[in-house]
């Protein structure tokens, strides 16, 4: 499939038209889970788009050996194997933010934003458009998760990265920090980009 | 009385006959292929006889009301108009706000004011935005807003009240389709953001002006919070006149019971929601009670604390937001007290009135479903 | 089929096993500089710290003693878990070699509410602990200056939370007392005064 785009498309439709949280809806888990900050959310989303390339990279060049019967096993092999090590390197290099992502690190391998890549794309592309295809996705989860933990740091402690931006005027609103904030931040920003989307549609139509 | 004691033995009845009616509804949509099966389902539903000598206390309420229910709400029998009974819900609020202004004085003006202005303007911009007609004049919306304002702290910030009016229409309402589409009941919606967004805020009150006296508001605690924390109990008598710490138009139990009995006078609400509801509080605590009379708070402290009768007479009856059907009427009231009471005795927070009813309302698509009226001729023809 | 499968696992395997030997003495050397800082906050005093364990299983109790400058004991650290409001609460609770006054807590691990159960984390309230009486028990109160000096402050709004604070706390000061007597630590000490270089291998 689409081998006739161009690289750059491949690249970029993961920054808009199919940006993983808010069009396809997938990688909802660690976008709901861990972006009360806008540094969690970073972490998070460079953490997926190392092992979404590499995963990607790894099928891509093995696809003609891995037998078609057996993909799924073996892409989540190689999958989990990429999460763990990822998990060791942060836990090794940076334990406060191992610590704040805690179980979510490893839950990136059931994340299913990784597999579809794989499954839907990586498997059947040659390495060059897969590379950007997956860093194309990859950034664009990252992209997401870092609005998410950025507009629930702002309201829920009236800082970003930890600098207070808001004043003392500000009574933070702690839903935000809590799930529930996670579900009404990710439908608003859902909403926002079905309506431009809709507006984008209207005009060109 | 005698009546309340006597009803409340209905409800147990219903949980019991749910499954026969769920089942009987399957069969009211024949296919070819289900015919067969009929029998199998009745085969289940037979062992309800033993349960029918009981039955006759159960007809005298359910069939005669089962013939006047439609499946939607809000339906009226009489030129009754929304605005109308709207206007009228509004009135019967007046003597709670005012006791709101004689205990806590302007600030709970400004409150409520606050409130009511930001939910009539939400909902006139969000009607602008749909496109649809301007219903402010409605009354709905200036509900939601006083409803919303009684249920604040006296303390509470202008900004707070304005996010929580906001939320309330914005989310609470108008996100699901405007009024009639709500599941959650849209002021109590309200503080539950309000409650989860400042916490601290939410649950701080202070002494009303009539206790305070020289001193300046000096923060307190609820009785509902007293008790859970300090068990310490407070005499319910001024819980009666609401001459305690407490929600600004929660806590003078005499000023809602007027309004509510005006409401029930006027036949705007079903006795069985408030009555059920406060009724199963009262017997649910009161069992706890008579196990231990020092440890648990008598019945009488129950429904007088906090927002039960707040809540029973202007939440529970929401004519959106609460089941249509007589049967499901029983079951929501009768689930919501008895969370209530679970929640204050047992849970984490003094206050459980708001959560058990936002709860029960999340179930009432569920039981409309459930306890649909039997459509006589095939039910008749099938239990034959 | 089998063969793609078992080289898939083989590679894996082994990188895994790669990371793992690279990153596991920086993970080790993380959490002990975490213990340390923790148990430096719980007993200010202390320079260096001596592992002493007892017990078995279920009743495996580890403590840690501080000891000052000249080696002399100043008192000692240990966890205390419980249930909080949201989760799990774990501290570090440090008492003074009198055996009758705490020198400090110190929350490690929790999950409660950010801007509410989540302020037992501030040295507001942390530092409330400092020299307070253990015996009978330490005890909370509310809304007002504690006048007792076995009683602190709990935190506006956040009773539960500073109610498990306070009783880990007083459980895990029982526990511990039962288990290690004043002058059995303070003589723990000797053997290991000679090699304070190596504190972690003290047994």
């Amino acid at each position: 499939m689409a081998t006739h785009n161009s690289l750059g498309h491949e690249f970029k439709k993961g920054l808009w038209a199919d940006i993983h949280p808010f069009r396809v809806l997938l990688g909802l888990c660690p976008a709901l889970a861990v972006t009360n900050s806008f540094v969690n959310g970073l972490a998070m989303g460079l953490a997926a788009l190392f092992v979404m390339v590499s995963a990607n990279v790894i099928v891509s060049v093995f696809r003609k050996l891995i037998v078609s019967e057996v993909r799924i096993p073996a892409y989540v092999v190689i999958i989990s194997s990429l999460v763990t090590i990822t998990d060791l390197f942060l836990a090794a290099m940076f334990p406060a933010i191992s610590k704040a992502l805690g179980p979510y690190i490893p839950l990136i391998i059931v994340n299913c934003m990784i597999l579809g890549r794989v499954e839907a794309f990586a498997a059947k592309n040659p390495v060059l458009p897969t590379v950007m295809d997956s860093l194309g996705i990859g950034v664009g989860f990252t992209i997401s998760l870092c609005i998410m933990g950025g507009l629930r740091e702002v309201l829920g402690f009236g800082s970003i990265m930890g600098f207070q931006v808001l004043g003392s005027w500000f009574e933070p609103w702690i839903i935000m920090i809590l799930p529930a904030g996670a579900f009404l931040v990710l439908g608003g920003l859902i909403a926002l980009v079905n309506y431009i989307n809709d507006k984008k549609a209207a005009k060109a139509s | 009385m005698a009546d309340d004691t006597q009803d409340n033995k209905t409800p147990q009845d219903t949980p019991k006959s749910t499954p026969e009616s769920s089942v009987e509804k399957k069969v009211t949509t024949p296919t070819p292929d289900s015919a067969p099966e009929k029998p199998a389902p009745k085969a289940v539903a037979k062992p309800k006889p033993p349960a029918k000598p009981k039955a006759p206390a159960e007809p005298p309420v359910a069939p005669s009301a089962d013939k006047l229910v439609v499946s939607s709400s809000p339906h009226f029998l009489n030129d009754e108009s929304i605005p109308k009974i709207m206007h009228n819900v509004v009135l019967a609020l007046v003597p709670a706000m005012a006791a709101s202004v004689y205990y806590y004085g302007l600030r709970a003006v400004l409150l409520l004011v606050v409130c009511l202005v930001t939910c009539l303007v939400t909902e006139h911009l969000f009607l602008m935005a749909r496109k649809r007609p301007t219903k402010i004049y409605d009354g709905s919306a200036a509900i939601t807003g006083i409803l919303l304002g009684l249920m604040l702290p006296p303390g509470f910030s202008i900004f707070g009240a304005i996010l929580g009016s906001f939320f309330a229409v914005a989310v609470g309402k108008q996100l699901f389709g405007g009024l009639g589409y709500n599941i959650f009941n849209p002021a109590l919606l309200g503080r539950a953001f309000l409650m989860a967004t400042y916490p601290v805020m939410s649950t701080s009150w202070m002494e009303p002006r009539t206790v305070q006296a020289a001193v300046d508001a000096v923060s307190a605690a609820t009785p509902l919070a007293l008790l859970k924390f300090e068990g310490e109990f407070s005499p319910v008598l001024n819980m009666f006149t609401g001459n305690v710490a407490g929600s600004m138009g929660e806590t003078s139990v005499i000023a809602i019971l007027i309004g509510g009995l005006f409401l029930r006078y006027k036949g705007y609400i079903n006795w069985k929601l408030p009555l059920g509801y406060l009724g199963t509080i009262a017997m649910f605590s009161g069992i706890f009670w008579l196990i231990d009379p020092s440890k648990y708070a008598n019945p009488l402290f129950h429904l007088c604390a906090g927002g039960a009768m707040l809540g029973a007479w202007f939440m529970v009856t929401d004519m959106v937001t609460s089941p249509t059907t007589p049967k499901g009427q029983w079951i929501f009231v009768v689930c919501a007290g008895i969370l209530a009471v679970v929640i204050r005795l047992f849970g984490g927070l003094p206050e459980g009135v708001m959560y058990s009813i936002l709860f029960m309302n999340a179930f009432v698509p569920l039981i409309n479903r459930h306890t649909r009226p039997k459509i006589f001729g095939t039910m008749k023809r099938n239990s034959h | 089929m089998f063969l793609c499968l078992t080289v898939i696992g083989l590679l894996s395997g082994i990188s895994l096993a790669l990371v793992y030997q690279k990153a596991n003495p920086r993970i080790l050397y993380n959490k002990e500089q975490e213990l340390k800082a923790a148990i430096f906050v719980v007993l200010p005093e202390a320079k260096d710290y001596v592992l002493l364990e007892k017990g078995e299983g279920e009743e495996h109790i580890v403590i840690y003693k501080g000891v000052g400058d000249a080696g002399e004991p100043v008192g000692i650290a240990f966890k205390a878990n419980g249930v909080g409001y949201a989760g799990n609460i774990g501290l570090m609770v440090g008492l003074n070699m009198d055996y009758l006054t705490l020198s400090g807590i110190r929350i490690l691990d929790q999950l409660e509410t950010p801007g509410l159960g989540n302020r037992i984390k501030e040295p507001e309230f942390e530092g409330q602990f400092v020299g307070i009486d253990i015996k009978p028990r330490i005890e909370y109160i509310k809304n007002r200056k504690p006048d007792k000096p076995n009683q602190i402050q709990a935190i506006t709004g956040a009773t539960i939370s500073s109610d498990a604070v306070v009783k880990n706390i007083n459980n895990a000061v029982v526990k511990v007392l039962k288990a290690f007597s004043r002058e059995e630590v303070t003589s723990a000490v000797a053997p290991e005064k000679s090699e304070p270089a190596a504190p972690t291998e003290a047994k």
